[in-house]
């Protein structure tokens, strides 16, 4: 980092805090896994030895919503279940984001129907959409990489920055935020 | 006696035994996980990934002839294309084509009634990495619908 670094002896790291906390965030995601429909197949078989998402961190799928902070929508999302996934967003302790896994929950997928919500992020915010009808093991840690990218970008203790999800090759950051 | 049978099946952890063993023999075999983002595995032949169009290899030239039919036939209208005609020229040229992916349910029946010959215009490929940060840029317009455009991937 900037003037300093480097300039000590070896086992010695200079860094800024937004960047150690980030590291530690991205490194330790703690999924909710909320299967809904047949993408729930393709994110279990993400967490098996096979794929191992472990490799990413992200491997302690929780069924709490207090212990989480990435809420993987995997699926069919009826206009049922919405408020329920928006009750247990509510639940998740900040900082916490969100995956659309699906074309389903990406944008209703095949259901332009009255029983299917157009959508997930009408209800919650989503961070990134990852395409496919189910998407491939690979295509999930692929989102999840972008997810981590993202959160790299975020900046939490000196002067928040928000990072808004645009663009399809980086995250943009603007501004002081809020 | 079966008293004295399951008294000493639990005295010398028998059991327990029969599971550390079943353990210790897949300790051996080496992993099989895959380590994606470096080690990419390779997609079965008729592995539908996101739509592509196609070039003439050698030439480059336009192979789609505007015929519509891939939008016709997509079931949740996802493809949007159009073309003009030029005087000197027997075929159309495309201007536009969007396709709409965050809906795709990647069924390949847009591919299937493409009648280009003998290159397909319109191809499933192999592309599978597709996360956006936003559902504009699930839009994908025609300079990013060429097969061959370079996808972003990690190699971490």
């Amino acid at each position: 980092m900037g003037l300093i670094e480097h300039s000590f002896e070896d086992n010695f790291i200079t860094t800024k805090l937004d960047q150690v906390l980030n590291w530690a965030r991205q490194s330790s995601l703690w999924p909710m896994g909320f299967g809904l429909a047949c993408c729930a197949i393709e994110m279990i078989a993400t967490s098996t030895s096979r794929y191992d998402i472990a490799r990413f961190g992200a491997e302690v799928f929780r069924a709490s919503p207090r212990q989480s902070d990435l809420m993987i929508v995997a699926g069919t999302v009826t206009k049922k279940m919405a408020p329920v996934i928006r009750r247990l967003y509510d639940q998740m302790p900040e900082p916490k984001w969100v995956i659309s896994m699906g074309s389903c929950s990406n944008a209703g997928g095949p259901f332009p129907t009255y029983s299917v919500l157009q959508g997930v992020d009408k209800i919650v915010p989503v961070d990134v959409y990852v395409s496919g009808c189910p998407p491939r093991p690979e295509a999930l840690l692929y989102g999840l990489m972008r997810l981590q990218d993202k959160i790299r970008k975020e900046s939490t203790v000196l002067g928040p920055k928000k990072v808004i999800m645009a663009g399809q090759t980086e995250p943009i950051v603007v501004g002081d935020g809020d | 006696m079966l008293f004295l049978a399951k008294f000493f099946r639990t005295v010398f952890l028998v059991d327990l035994l029969k599971g550390m063993w079943l353990t210790l023999k897949y300790t051996s075999q080496p992993a099989f996980t895959f380590q994606y983002p470096t080690e990419r595995r390779p997609v079965a032949p008729r592995f539908r990934g996101v739509l592509r169009l196609q070039v003439e290899p050698e030439t480059g030239a336009q192979t789609c002839i505007v015929c519509d039919q891939c939008a016709k036939v997509c079931p949740d209208d996802l493809i949007n294309l159009g073309g003009h005609r030029e005087p000197g020229h027997k075929i159309k040229v495309l201007d536009y084509f969007d396709f709409n992916l965050s809906r795709c349910s990647f069924c390949g029946l847009c591919a299937e009634v493409c009648p280009t010959k003998p290159v397909k215009a319109l191809i499933m490929s192999e592309d599978y990495e597709l996360g956006s940060y936003s559902r504009d840029a699930q839009i994908l317009r025609v300079d990013e619908m060429y097969d061959g455009v370079p996808i972003e991937r990690y190699t971490r």
